[in-house]
């Protein structure tokens, strides 16, 4: 008798969860193309029909489950790492070297980071021009493209930019989910105001140098992109800097943490887009009258560090918030979720997170879905023709 | 002297920027409101003023000659990285009266002992920071007949770039809130790291330059 009730319903669930999930289907189908109907060769077909059915897969699932973190980590992580592959080929393919040098730099050959944009703005007020080696509108990455996006993400999902944007987010994600136990159990709360005395420190040394400092000599994601040639005792210590700073920040204590410690502890990004969760729409609430504080699971599993008991007393995570859901998806009480700013707390929190997920899986998609197909490309250049760069 | 004051007005911006990294985790890490602030800043431009009459004296002693040799790094580096280090005292050490952690230092607790001391001190650091339009009153000045006159160009240029730093004396409002403080030594110590480095790279290309002459 059970299993005759549970079918139809299981059924009406699959069926509800396709008819909410057929829009991001036709969206995705738009954004992955291009928009072009024109012919293409089957290897330039195959890798985009296969990021769009992962992609779509996955949000399937994040409908028909009702969880979130727990399908965007997955391809928020094969983004990163589908990321590494299609930037270093492409840098290889174009440069001939991952290693930057000054003639590169001088002829703006330097591919646009959004970590890079908080320390642009003082020198571009004081000088009316933007402080990093790269092309203004045409080439690989170009600065003027990286800014519309990341105002258009910026103003959607605010400091969800991190979980739902950022393509290196996706490594120090990865670390921070390999183990089943964390080692690193308390983080002494002090510690998370390092990533803003980090962007008060780059954004200050950036104004006075007028160059990208954070670039020069802070980032750990160097030693996997691109970095200046080894040509001088400078430019060594500052290869061994990111070499360090990545294993520890990206891959040691994310193990030991299972946190996102560069994201949560160290990234000056991340610091600038918090202050910018303020004009975004959607924010987490934690009701009060249903968490009892007893069970701290998710102040102990947040991976940016946002939530604490005092922060839960007042409703809510703290400013550094990322949205990634994984609280919404393991609270046992179903006192987290997501929130439209200026409406009732407990009112349609079902219809508030698909509001939220709906133009977050899309960027996801959009920004994502190329580095994944163009990974995936490479994967089947090497497999047909045995080599990784195009001819 | 009028040339000096002008040089100071149009070249501030430049100046105050310059001395942000140092003088704003410095603000911030304090608790005191703005009327101690002000003070803070005060002192921080004595002591700018102190290292650039110090300057003024050198470079009318030396002519163009102190700009010509190279030499001028072997200055800075040292200076950047004693900077680096009083940073890093303070960035670790014991907010006023709040922070459970406590100074590990015996200079630090002097320093703390001393509240005037160390924005003095950090004030002729920065004063001998060699920013461009520092660079440009340096030229200036060793051009000038007399000592006097390039104490006077000094003092004017001075005058003209302080007004550009003195709206900092605004960010001890901020005090009240123990997490800005937090943020402001944390801030000091990833300062003192960026000044370490450059004294160190600055040292490193004075002693180079020595060398190859």
């Amino acid at each position: 008798m059970s299993t005759n009730s549970t079918a139809p319903s299981r059924a009406r669930k699959i069926v509800k969860a396709a008819l909410i999930s057929l829009p991001m289907l036709l969206l995705s189908a738009l954004m992955l193309s291009g928009g072009t109907s024109g012919e293409r060769e089957m290897m330039q077909i195959i890798p985009v029909a296969v990021t769009f059915l992962f992609a779509n897969a996955l949000f399937f699932l994040m409908i028909y489950t009702g969880k979130t973190d727990k399908y965007r980590s997955l391809f928020f992580i094969v983004m990163a790492f589908c990321f590494i592959l299609t930037f270093t080929t492409n840098l290889l393919e174009r440069r001939g070297s991952l290693a930057l040098t000054p003639e590169d730099m001088a002829t703006g050959k330097t591919p646009f980071c959004h970590i890079v944009i908080p320390m642009t703005v003082i020198p571009a007020a004081l000088t009316q021009t933007i402080i990093f080696p790269g092309s203004i509108l045409g080439g690989f990455a170009n600065i003027s493209s990286m800014f519309v996006l990341w105002i258009g993400a910026t103003l959607a999902l605010g400091r969800g930019f991190c979980s739902w944007g950022c393509f290196f987010g996706g490594l120090d994600e990865f670390f921070s989910r390999l183990r089943k136990r964390r080692i690193i159990k308390d983080v002494d709360p002090r510690w998370t105001y390092l990533p803003y005395a980090v962007l008060l420190g780059v954004v200050l040394t950036a104004a006075a140098s007028l160059t990208p400092t954070y670039c020069e000599w802070l980032c750990p994601y160097k030693a996997v992109t691109e970095f200046a040639a080894v040509t001088s005792v400078k430019t060594l210590i500052q290869t061994v800097i990111f070499i360090s700073l990545f294993i520890a920040l990206v891959i040691v204590l994310p193990l030991l943490m299972k946190r996102r410690a560069q994201c949560g502890l160290f990234c000056p990004f991340g610091a600038f887009q918090a202050f910018l969760n303020k004009v975004c729409a959607f924010e987490v609430k934690v009701n009060g009258e249903v968490c009892k504080e007893k069970c701290r699971l998710c102040t102990q599993e947040c991976p940016s560090f946002s939530l604490s008991r005092e922060s839960i007393s007042n409703g809510g995570t703290r400013l550094s918030c990322m949205l990634c859901g994984k609280c919404v998806d393991i609270c046992p009480h179903k006192a987290a979720g997501y929130h439209v700013k200026g409406t009732p707390v407990a009112a349609r929190a079902g219809a508030a997170r698909m509001l939220f997920i709906y133009p977050a899986y899309l960027f996801l998609v959009t920004f994502g879905g190329g580095m994944i197909s163009g990974a995936i490309y490479r994967v089947l250049l090497l497999a047909t023709t045995g080599s990784i760069f195009r001819a | 002297m009028l040339q000096g004051f002008i040089l100071g007005l149009s070249g501030g911006a430049a100046c105050a920027v310059y001395c942000a990294p140092v003088l704003v985790p410095y603000l911030l890490g304090e608790a005191g409101g703005v009327r101690r602030s002000g003070s803070a800043v005060a002192l921080f431009l004595a002591g700018r003023l102190a290292g650039y009459l110090l300057f003024a004296t050198a470079a009318w002693a030396a002519g163009a000659i102190l700009l010509g040799s190279g030499k001028l790094p072997l200055i800075a580096g040292p200076a950047y990285v004693v900077l680096a280090v009083l940073l890093a005292i303070y960035g670790a050490g014991k907010p006023r009266s709040r922070c459970a952690a406590g100074s590990s230092s015996s200079i630090g607790r002097r320093l703390g002992g001393v509240p005037w001391l160390l924005p003095l001190v950090l004030g002729f650091l920065t004063g001998l920071n060699l920013c461009p339009p520092f660079l440009t009153a340096l030229v200036a000045a060793g051009e000038a007949p007399t000592l006097g006159g390039s104490l006077l160009f000094f003092l004017m240029f001075f005058v003209g770039t302080s007004l550009y730093v003195l709206p900092a004396a605004l960010l001890g409002a901020a005090g009240r809130f123990p997490k800005l403080q937090l943020i402001g030594r944390l801030a000091a110590c990833v300062m003192a790291l960026y000044y370490f480095y450059a004294g160190i790279l600055r040292c490193a290309a004075g002693i180079e330059q020595v060398i190859s002459t």
